[in-house]
């Protein structure tokens, strides 16, 4: 994986509101960038003073007419295939939950004070970002609690994705204080804190 | 695998101890909850290793105001969902052990408040206690030092406290004699050590005279000890600050110190009173009848009424029974029972000298005196009433000196510290308010005469007589009645009962009362080729005091801090 500094932009605001957005983009500019438990931020003002940061929780590719039709063709032209991919007018729709914002350089685990507005630009955070936000843990009880999400698969897989952020030496220490977080939260139920630490666990 | 994070710059590096906070490196866990009467109860943290924990250690509360001194009564493995008991996860796995283990799955404790010393730095005892979630350490050589102070003239070292060999417990003589003592514990704790180290460090430092009844031949001359190593007595140890004394010559010189023993004690039949064998009544089955019949006979025979018991006939019993209300079969009763005094060659029809006056003459030279009982050490019969022939008389001796020093203060006698083994078969609660230890142990230090009680079985001995001891140290005890008795009237007892129930069967011991500041598990010092040398720089007086502890090796220690009070460092809470 090419690691750089430049801009990874994952796509637009369609919707939004405290708790989470859906942001749009091509189906063909669809890529790694679009993993399920990435950190992304996204701003909340027009001067990026407010910058709300979420988890990919999921990735949607909506269906049209043409791309009915194109499945029950019992031959596909391979033509018809890559322009239904490539210039289709349905975005592939990516649900990112708030987990926190930063409000004037300060990383806040809360839900951020307003939604982004539509049409604003998505992207990674970078790995100084997901290090610094992963310093504290207050963060897990939003993913725990948050409904509609597959909250032990997302808190799993944004600690494992997080865990990149860290020099090698460091990830062991990292996942091990996660799960002494999540024993910590989870103890009044061992059958779904046994679950996530096999999902944690290097 | 491999993500698309953009690289993060490596000054970003972090300590990842951060992520839940540092944690100090003492600090070994917090106050979660408990109350002054049943103590605290304490979570540990993560990193603390439950078994580097016991009980009977000393731990320090770090509350704002005040640090409490603790020791640890009881350890506990708890649990945050008690459901994990019933599906324990895999701990062979490192990474669920490093998770699981601090965290789900913790250890607690629970700790007595014993003292407290206050902002001013000074202790006092425990009125309240530490708020939630205060931070709790493992107490420093610098607590302890804070609390027990430094060796010097009055402060003997006895040894160190638990887990923190580098450092020691000073013991206040001062205070220790001038109350009675006790030292407790069950067969082979070590008793008798603790009583020869305890002698060495009173008698070496002129705290004051004792008088031993020495038993089993354990404190005068060599001992042998269990390892087969021979130690050394307080006479070779002392030299002529110790007499030697033996009812049994033959014994004495078969062990080599025949030449080295002073004098011999010989008792003679008329110098043996009726109320000599008062305290013979249970071992020798004396009854009420037999010892008012003692009395009329020694009214009627006069001086050596023992001697004519022995030899009485049937004739001399009717007389006796014709011009008194005592019946011939009781008189044959103590007479049968008499007559086992004749196996006792310490006892001899006339005596030639007077063994009290020997006794008392060297007690008034400032020198303490072994008292052998050689192969009559195996009979209670003679040990108790050999101690309770010269106790009842030194004792009366030395209330007719305190009197006269009212007026005179130069005839003020010394401290004189009687120690008596078996002590259940003299304060036996039947007997003890009757008996002269009974009375030495109330009287305290009124006439300037204390006990030193060694015994296995303080059970048996007289509830108010175990009030009255000053100072209790006590080895490993199981019997529940006897750790019931030493602590009768203890602060914090029933945490200590477990201190007590898990001391080490040798060269551990709880020391508690009036000696002591507050309660203190010691592994006691080594009685060793080290032991005799700093015995011998007190007695030459060139002491060697250990450094650890801030001593300066001299009789001149810097003055002790200020915070823990003046005079003879009384740190004692009251």
């Amino acid at each position: 994986m090419v690691i750089n500094e430049k801009r990874h932009v994952v796509g637009r605001v369609l919707r939004a509101s405290t708790t989470g957005f859906d942001c749009g983009t091509r189906s063909s500019k669809i890529d790694d960038k679009h993993t399920f438990g990435s950190f992304v931020k996204v701003p909340i003002t027009d001067d990026e003073a407010v910058i709300a940061v979420g988890l990919i929780h999921a990735i949607r590719i909506d269906d049209d007419a043409l791309a009915r039709e194109l499945v029950m063709a019992s031959v596909v032209d391979n033509v018809a295939l890559i322009d239904q991919r490539e210039n289709r007018m349905v975005p592939v729709e990516i649900g990112v939950i708030n987990i926190g914002y930063r409000f004037n350089g300060v990383m806040v685990q809360s839900l951020p004070p307003r939604p982004p507005l539509s049409l604003s630009e998505v992207e990674l955070c970078t790995a100084d970002e997901v290090y610094e936000f992963t310093q504290r843990a207050d963060f897990f009880r939003l993913i725990l609690n948050a409904k509609e999400v597959p909250s032990d698969e997302l808190i799993a897989a944004a600690l494992n994705y997080a865990s990149y952020a860290y020099p090698e030496a460091e990830q062991y220490q990292f996942r091990v204080n996660c799960g002494r977080k999540l024993a910590m939260l989870l103890s009044n139920d061992l059958k779904r804190l046994s679950h996530v630490l096999a999902l944690i666990k290097p | 695998m491999s993500l698309p994070l953009p690289k993060r710059s490596s000054t970003a590096l972090r300590d990842p101890d951060a992520f839940f906070g540092v944690q100090l490196s003492q600090k070994i866990g917090v106050v979660v909850g408990g109350s002054l009467s049943k103590g605290l109860v304490i979570k540990l943290e993560a990193h603390q290793s439950i078994e580097d924990l016991a009980v009977g250690r000393y731990i320090v509360v770090h509350g704002d105001k005040r640090r409490f001194f603790c020791m640890i009564t009881d350890i506990v493995l708890d649990n945050s969902n008690p459901e994990i008991q019933n599906t324990p996860p895999d701990i062979s796995d490192a990474f669920f052990r490093d998770i699981y283990q601090g965290y789900a799955v913790f250890g607690k404790i629970h700790a007595q408040p014993m003292l407290v010393i206050d902002e001013d730095g000074t202790p006092k005892p425990v009125k309240t206690i530490p708020a939630h979630f205060t931070d709790v350490m493992n107490a420093t050589v610098d607590d302890v030092n804070a609390v027990f102070g430094i060796e010097d003239k009055v402060h003997f070292n006895v040894g160190s406290p638990l887990e923190l060999d580098q450092t020691q417990i000073n013991l206040n003589l001062k205070r220790l004699v001038e109350r009675s003592i006790g030292i407790f514990g069950k067969s082979g704790t070590g008793k008798s050590f603790l009583t020869r180290l305890m002698l060495a460090g009173i008698i070496a430092r002129d705290q004051a005279c004792a008088l031993i009844f020495d038993m089993h031949n354990d404190y005068g001359w060599a001992v042998v000890d269990e390892r087969g190593a021979n130690s050394k007595g307080l006479k070779q140890l002392l030299g002529d600050r110790v007499s030697l004394a033996t009812l049994d010559p033959a014994s004495t010189i078969k062990r080599g110190a025949g030449s080295r023993r002073d004098f011999d004690v010989v008792i003679g039949y008329d110098e043996v009173e009726p109320e000599d064998l008062e305290m013979l009544r249970e071992t020798m089955g004396f009854t009420d009848a037999m010892l008012d019949a003692a009395r009329t006979l020694r009214g009627k025979w006069k001086g050596n009424w023992i001697g004519k018991l022995i030899d009485a006939t049937n004739e001399d019993f009717d007389e006796i029974e014709a011009t008194s209300p005592v019946r011939v079969g009781t008189l044959q009763g103590l007479q049968r029972r008499i007559q086992r005094f004749r196996k006792w060659e310490f006892l001899v029809e006339q005596s030639t000298g007077d063994s009290v006056r020997n006794v008392i003459t060297h007690i008034e030279q400032g020198k303490s005196v072994v008292l052998e009982f050689g192969r009559y050490g195996n009979s209670v019969e003679a040990y108790i009433l050999v101690a309770n022939y010269l106790t009842r008389r030194i004792h009366e001796h030395y209330v007719d000196k305190v009197e006269r020093a009212l007026g005179d203060a130069g005839l003020e006698p010394n401290q004189l510290l009687i120690v008596i083994e078996e002590a259940h078969k003299f304060l036996d609660p039947r007997i003890a308010s009757q008996t002269i230890f009974g009375t030495i142990a109330r009287e305290l230090r009124k006439y300037k005469v204390t006990l030193m009680i060694v015994d296995q079985r303080p059970s048996g001995i007289d509830e108010e007589v175990m009030s009255q001891i000053g100072t209790r140290i006590t080895a490993l005890l199981d019997n529940e009645r006897d750790i019931a008795a030493v602590l009768t009237g203890i602060n914090g007892a029933a945490g200590l009962r477990e201190v007590l129930a898990r001391l080490d069967t040798k060269q551990q011991a709880i020391i508690m009362g009036h000696a002591v500041p507050m309660p203190v598990v010691v592994k006691t010092r080594t009685y060793d080729e080290k032991f005799y040398q700093a015995i011998e720089g007190d007695i030459s007086g060139q002491p060697i005091r250990l450094a650890k502890n801030g001593g300066s090796g001299d009789d001149n220690p810097p003055p002790r801090s200020p915070k823990l009070g003046s005079g003879g460092g009384d740190r004692r809470i009251r």
